[in-house]
């Protein structure tokens, strides 16, 4: 919740109509999406997942999280990009009552507050599962985890990025400490939307350290 | 205007390929740098030049990185650019251009993800997303229907981590051929494409079942 009252962080929820407009025409174009939604809608196959989204807040993304909920999972989203939010896309989102954090134009330590805001359920829980796209939301609970123990690996940031990336970390390990556990004991699994973020899930395969089961998505020829 | 303009894609994978072929459709000269001999090849073979950087950088009018690497345009690089040359990156992260380099640089912003880079002997940059991927940061991403494709894969990936956790150690999946063929089956019927039906004589003469999968796993597409 944020200090508004509201459980999203938006440009302007007014743009939400214009949002609603385009999902509706997106969903035309997106005959996969909609199979899915056809074939599973019934059987509600995610029912129980929670599931923690870091990929572009645009309006074919806000086809997909609408798909995810219509097959039963409860979903809070971010984008994974500072620069890459459909403005209209993310009030859309917002006004269907699904928490999403993403703003086009955000800065870096804006961006790493909202990527850790997706593992913070409404209810005070975490997320269940994680879908990623470039591994920033599964990095946060990695390393996160690991600078509880040994907090020193957040002591040399080699760019702006980890600057806003590791102070975050910091913070959240100084607030609650067995918060990143918590996240590693309950994710049940990653999807991975592309090449980088699946180097990095290979990097850390080769090394033992993936703390659960990730299904690359990106080298499905579709 | 691009049309007869001098593009330089870095890289020539997946989105390397896709960004020479769109500045190409668009009426410009492509250069192509690459590390790998096989993507190099592919690309001479495409009817790209391909040339290194420090070749390209004086020649280019539009840079656009795609290599997932980084320091792939250097501060020397855009120092050797001519006036007004227009950089960009389409990879995930922003390491690939150094933007850093940048920072004492005279900065203006044109419009908002638009900035002008002003160099001590007043040549000009235009850097677009400040090195970040410029297909969403300048223009709106993929097309619906490009998008629809892969996360119809996300979502039967989640269907699939979700619901049979047990049967996965912590290690990296990719999704099983037949679903890759629904896939792409599911997005048939909006293009107006019609498939082809194997006969029960010809399935078993390439060794396949008439409902697929029709490829083995190690084959490239």
């Amino acid at each position: 919740m944020t200090a508004n009252g509201k459980d999203y962080v938006i440009k302007d929820i007014d743009l939400a109509g214009w949002g609603h407009k385009e999902i509706e025409i997106a969903e035309t174009e997106m005959p996969g999406l909609m199979a899915l939604r056809e074939e599973f809608g019934k059987e509600q196959p995610l029912k129980g997942a929670r599931v923690a989204g870091s990929l572009h807040m645009t309006i074919q993304t806000a086809v997909l999280i609408q798909t995810l909920e219509a097959l039963g999972a409860d979903v809070r989203w971010a984008s994974c990009n500072i620069f890459s939010t459909h403005d209209h896309a993310a009030a859309a989102i917002a006004d269907t009552g699904t928490p999403d954090v993403a703003v086009k134009g955000e800065t870096l330590e804006e961006y790493w507050d909202y990527a850790a805001r997706i593992f913070e359920w409404g209810d005070g829980g975490t997320p269940n599962m994680i879908l990623d796209d470039g591994g920033d939301a599964t990095v946060l609970v990695h390393l996160g985890l690991r600078a509880v123990d040994d907090p020193t690996l957040l002591d040399n940031p080699e760019n702006e990025e980890e600057v806003a990336f590791f102070a975050m970390l910091k913070k959240k390990v100084a607030e609650k400490p067995e918060w990143f556990a918590e996240l590693a004991k309950n994710i049940k699994g990653v999807t991975e939307e592309t090449t980088t973020g699946v180097h990095r899930l290979y990097e850390m395969q080769k090394k033992g350290t993936l703390l659960f089961p990730a299904i690359n998505v990106t080298d499905s020829v579709t | 205007m691009m049309a007869g303009k001098v593009a330089v894609v870095a890289g020539f994978g997946d989105v390397g390929k896709g960004s020479a072929d769109s500045l190409r459709n668009a009426g410009c000269r492509v250069m192509v740098t690459e590390v790998d001999p096989i993507c190099a090849l592919q690309a001479a073979m495409e009817g790209f030049e391909v040339v290194t950087m420090e070749e390209a950088a004086p020649q280019g009018d539009i840079f656009v990185t795609a290599t997932g690497n980084k320091d792939v345009l250097t501060v020397d690089h855009m120092r050797a650019m001519k006036d007004r040359a227009i950089v960009s990156n389409i990879g995930h992260f922003d390491s690939e251009i150094q933007i850093g380099g940048l920072a004492n640089m005279k900065w203006s912003e044109v419009k908002p993800q638009v900035d002008e880079v002003e160099f001590p002997d007043g040549k000009k940059l235009i850097v677009l997303s400040k090195g970040r991927l410029v297909n969403l940061g300048n223009a709106t991403g993929h097309p619906s229907f490009v998008m629809s494709a892969s996360f119809t894969n996300q979502v039967l990936a989640q269907i699939e981590l979700w619901n049979n956790t047990g049967q996965y150690k912590n290690e990296v999946y990719v999704l099983p051929k037949h679903l890759d063929e629904k896939v792409a089956a599911l997005h048939l019927a909006k293009v107006g494409a019609q498939l082809t039906r194997l006969s029960k004589e010809q399935a078993d003469y390439i060794g396949v079942p008439v409902e697929g999968p029709f490829k083995p796993d190690h084959y490239r597409y």
